[in-house]
C-alpha cells in the first residue's frame, strides 16, 4: 500500500462546495478532513495536524480574522482562504495576519490544486534557500548566489532595489504576497503605506523583464491585493 | 412708513371752526350791503367749504357755529339767542341739513378714496409678494421671501414654520428666538394648531400676545404656521392690513403646497425609474441566467442518463459547455452586482496611484481565453503617468469593453487598446475592427439593457451581458471623476475612450529616470 497522502483540512459549510473539493484532492491522493463551521475546524486542526488547510470566509460562527487567529494557535500549515470576488480588504486582512494564499470563487480544481502545491511546498522548506539558479517562465532565470539575472541568456541589469523586490518574489515563487508584505520585506516597516513605490518598481521590473509588460506572464498582478510570481508558464 | 389717514381731530375742529369765523367776520364787514338772505348764503357757503373737506362732526360743529353766529349776530334782537321771527328757524333748520348732507358726502367720497388707496396697497403688497413667491427656487427660498414680506406688512418680523411632512398632526417646533420663548406666545401657537385658526396678537385668542400665529392649510392640510411679530405690538393692525395679511397667509401656504408637490413629483419620478431598473433587472435575471442554468442541467443530466452510451468526445463536449455556461453565469451575475452598485450610488471607489497597465493586463489576462481570435494590440507609451484609479473597477472596465469588443465583432478581427497622457490625466481607448456603431447613436449605446447587434455567435451566445456593460463603464468612469465616450467618426469599428484625471500627483513618487539611474 502505497504511504498515505498529505492532509488536508476543509473548513466550509456549503455542502456542494465541500463535495467539490473533496472530489478534487481525494482525486490528487489527498486524505480529506472536513469541517462545517469554524470550532469544529479548529478542533480537527489541533486533532489531525494538517498539512494544509482550506478556509471558506463567510463561516456561520467565526468571523474570518479570528478564525485564522485561532488556527495559527494550533498549526502553521499553510492556510488557503477561498473566498468570493469584492472582498478584497478582507483578504488582504487575512494574509497580513497569517494566511498564505487565497482563491476566489468560482475557481477551478487546477487552480485549486496549483494553490495547494504551492502552499506544501513552502510550508516543507525555508524560503531563503535561493542556492541554485531559479527558471522562471519567460526565459526567465535568477542566479541569487551571483545576484544576477537573464531573460533569454541576456543579463538584464536591476536596481538594487528592483533586485530585492525580484528576489523577494522569487522566494515566495507562486504565492500571493500583499503590497505591504512587499513594502515591508524590500523598503522596511516604514513604508508599508508607500504603495505607489511598490507599483513603479514593479512596472519597471516588467518592462526589463516581461516580453509585454501589459500582458505579463511572470510578475502578475493580484488586483486589490497584491502581487504572485508565476513560476513556470501555464500549460 | 404708512400715510397718515385719520388727521388729529382738534385740528380739523380748530379748522372748521376758522372756516365759519372767515364767513362770519367777511359777514360783519360787508354788513351794510347785505341782505340777511345774502348773509346765510355766505355764512352757508362757510358750512360747505367746512363740510366739503371735514368729516361729520366738525362739519356739524361749523354748521352749529354758523347757526350760532348768525342768530347772535345778524337776526334781531341782535346780541342775544332770542329770535323773534320764526321764519329764521327754518333757516337754521337749512344750514343744519346742508351741513349734514354736505359732510355726509364727503366722507363718503373720503372713504372710497381711503379705501383705493387700500386696496392699492394690498395689491401692490400681494403682488410682490407672489411674484418673489413664484420666483424663489426652492421651498426654503419661498420660506425666506414669505417670512420676509409678512415682516414688512406689520412692520416687524415674519416666520413660515413647517412640519416635518404635509400633514403631520404635530405643530412645528418655534424656533429658537427670544421672541418664542415665553409661554403666552407658546399658548398661543397651541392654541393657533388645535383650533386651525390664527391667535395672538389682535385676535380675540391672546389679543395682546406679541406674535400672531395663523395656520398655513394646503390641499385640507396643515403644513405648518405662519408666524409674525411686529416690533410695535401696541400698535393694532388696521382690518384692510389685516386682510392683506390673511391674503398673504393663503399664498405663501399655497407657495409651499406647489413646492412640496413638487418634490412629491420628483420623488415619484424616481421611484419609476427605480421601479424601471427593477423590472428590468428582473427580466434580465429570469432570462440571462435562466439559458445558461438550462443548458448546465441540461448536459448534466445526459451525462448522468444511464440509458444512453456517450462516446467520450460527447462526454467532454458536454462537460465543456456545463463550464462555460457556468463562466457566462458568473460574468452576468457579477455585471447585474455592479449595475445595482452603480445605480444605488453603493459603487465604493477605494484609489491609489498607478499605473494604468496593472488593471489593464488583470484584465487581458482573465479575457485571454475569449480574446483568442482577436489580434490585440497595446500601446501603452512606458512613461504614461500614473492615475489615481481604484484597479478592481478599472479593471471590469477593459473587461466590459473587451467582452464588447469580442461580442460586436466578426473573429479575426483587430482589437487596439491605447492611453496616452491629457489634460493632467490619461485617456485610454478600446478600438475595434467591427462595423461600428451608427452615428447619433453613441450616447443611446451607454443606456442600460441596450444590446448592439450581436455579430459574432449568435443566439448562443446573445444577452450575455443583458446590456450592461457599458452602463456600468460609465458609472465607474464617473465615479473616478472622469468621463467615457464612444469616439464618433470614426473609421471602421467602435472606439470607446475614457478620461481618467490624475490632478495633484502626490509627492515622493519616485520617476522613471530616478529607478532607472
Amino acid at each position: 500500500m502505497a504511504t498515505p497522502g498529505p492532509v488536508a483540512l476543509l473548513i466550509e459549510d456549503e455542502l456542494p462546495m465541500r463535495r467539490f473539493l473533496r472530489t478534487a484532492l481525494e482525486g490528487h491522493g489527498f486524505q480529506v478532513v472536513e469541517a462545517a463551521t469554524a470550532r469544529e475546524g479548529l478542533s480537527h486542526a489541533a486533532a489531525r495536524n494538517p498539512d494544509v488547510i482550506l478556509l471558506d470566509l463567510g463561516l456561520p460562527d467565526r468571523d474570518g480574522r479570528e478564525a485564522i487567529g485561532d488556527l495559527r494557535g494550533v498549526t502553521r500549515a499553510p492556510i488557503i482562504v477561498i473566498s468570493a470576488r469584492g472582498q478584497e480588504q478582507e483578504k488582504v486582512e487575512l494574509l497580513d495576519r497569517g494566511a498564505d494564499d487565497y482563491l476566489t470563487k468560482p475557481f477551478g480544481a487546477a487552480e485549486l490544486l496549483a494553490r495547494i502545491r504551492v502552499g506544501l511546498r513552502h510550508a516543507s522548506r525555508s524560503p531563503e534557500s535561493l542556492d541554485e539558479p531559479v527558471l522562471l517562465g519567460g526565459g526567465i532565470r535568477v542566479d541569487a548566489v551571483r545576484r544576477q539575472v537573464f531573460r533569454d541568456d541576456d543579463e538584464v541589469h536591476l536596481t538594487p532595489t528592483e533586485y530585492k523586490l525580484l528576489a523577494t518574489l522569487v522566494r515566495h515563487a507562486g504565492r500571493v504576497l500583499t503590497h505591504r508584505q512587499l513594502l515591508e520585506q524590500v523598503w522596511g516597516t516604514n513604508y508599508v503605506k508607500q504603495t505607489h513605490y511598490l507599483r513603479v518598481y514593479m512596472a519597471q521590473l516588467r518592462h526589463k523583464l516581461e516580453h509585454d509588460a501589459t500582458r505579463p506572464r511572470v510578475l502578475l498582478t493580484e488586483p486589490g491585493i497584491g502581487y504572485r510570481l508565476l513560476e513556470r508558464e501555464p500549460p | 412708513m404708512k400715510p397718515r389717514v385719520v388727521r388729529s381731530e382738534s385740528d380739523e375742529y380748530l379748522k372748521a371752526a376758522g372756516i365759519v369765523m372767515v364767513a362770519t367776520v367777511a359777514c360783519l364787514a360787508l354788513r351794510s350791503r347785505l341782505a340777511s338772505i345774502d348773509v346765510v348764503m355766505i355764512l352757508l357757503l362757510g358750512v360747505v367749504a367746512a363740510a366739503a373737506t371735514h368729516r361729520r362732526g366738525p362739519a356739524l360743529v361749523a354748521s352749529l357755529l354758523s347757526i350760532a353766529a348768525f342768530d347772535l349776530l345778524f337776526v334781531p334782537p341782535y346780541g342775544t339767542f332770542n329770535v323773534f321771527d320764526t321764519a329764521y328757524y327754518l333757516t337754521f333748520g337749512v344750514m343744519l341739513l346742508v351741513a349734514l348732507t354736505m359732510s355726509g358726502l364727503t366722507s363718503r367720497i373720503r372713504e372710497q378714496r381711503e379705501a383705493a388707496a387700500q386696496r392699492e396697497r394690498h395689491t401692490s403688497a400681494l403682488y410682490a409678494m407672489e411674484t418673489d413667491l413664484a420666483a424663489a427656487p426652492d421651498l426654503e427660498a419661498v420660506r425666506t421671501e414669505a417670512s420676509r414680506h409678512l415682516g414688512k406688512l406689520v412692520g416687524g418680523r415674519g416666520w413660515i414654520l413647517l412640519t416635518d411632512t404635509p400633514g403631520d398632526p404635530n405643530a412645528p417646533a418655534l424656533p429658537e428666538e427670544p421672541v418664542f420663548d415665553d409661554a403666552e406666545v407658546r399658548v398661543a401657537a397651541a392654541s393657533a394648531w388645535t383650533h386651525q385658526e390664527p391667535a395672538g396678537w389682535g385676535t380675540p385668542r391672546g389679543r395682546e400676545v406679541p406674535v400672531l400665529f395663523a395656520p398655513l392649510l394646503a390641499g385640507g392640510a396643515t403644513i405648518g404656521f405662519a408666524a409674525v411679530a411686529p416690533d410695535d405690538a401696541e400698535h393694532d393692525l388696521p382690518r384692510a392690513d389685516r386682510e392683506t395679511l390673511s391674503a398673504m397667509f393663503a399664498l405663501a401656504a399655497h407657495a409651499i403646497e406647489r413646492r412640496q408637490l413638487a418634490k412629491v413629483g420628483e420623488h415619484a419620478r424616481r421611484e419609476i425609474e427605480a421601479e424601471r431598473l427593477r423590472t428590468a433587472l428582473l427580466s434580465s435575471l429570469s432570462h440571462d441566467l435562466r439559458t445558461p442554468l438550462a443548458g448546465i442541467e441540461g448536459s448534466a443530466s445526459t451525462l448522468l442518463d444511464q440509458t444512453v452510451t456517450l462516446g467520450s468526445a460527447v462526454q467532454r463536449e458536454l462537460l465543456e459547455s456545463i463550464i462555460a455556461e457556468s463562466r457566462r453565469m458568473t460574468r452576468l451575475v457579477g455585471n447585474l452586482l455592479d449595475m445595482v452598485r452603480v445605480e444605488t450610488g453603493t459603487l465604493a471607489v477605494r484609489k491609489s496611484w498607478q499605473p494604468l497597465e496593472e488593471p489593464l493586463g488583470v484584465a487581458l489576462l482573465r479575457m485571454e481565453a475569449r480574446l483568442a481570435e482577436h489580434p490585440v494590440t497595446t500601446r501603452l507609451p512606458s512613461d504614461l503617468p500614473m492615475v489615481p484609479i481604484d484597479e478592481l473597477l478599472i479593471e471590469q472596465v477593459f473587461l466590459n469593453l473587451l467582452e464588447n469588443a469580442v461580442r460586436y465583432t466578426p473573429p479575426g478581427t483587430a482589437i487596439t487598446i491605447t492611453a496616452w497622457p491629457e489634460a493632467e490625466g490619461v485617456t485610454a481607448e478600446v478600438a475595434d475592427s467591427g462595423p461600428g456603431v451608427r452615428p447619433g447613436d453613441e450616447e443611446a449605446m451607454f443606456e442600460r439593457f441596450r444590446r448592439g447587434p450581436s455579430a459574432s455567435l449568435g443566439a448562443a451566445d446573445a444577452g450575455a451581458g443583458a446590456g450592461l456593460g457599458l452602463t456600468i463603464c460609465r458609472g465607474i468612469i464617473r465615479a473616478h471623476g472622469g468621463r467615457i465616450w464612444i469616439e464618433p467618426g470614426s473609421a471602421g469599428g467602435t472606439v470607446i475612450r475614457f478620461h481618467l484625471p490624475g490632478v495633484n500627483v502626490p509627492e515622493g513618487i519616485p520617476t522613471v529616470e530616478a529607478v532607472t539611474g
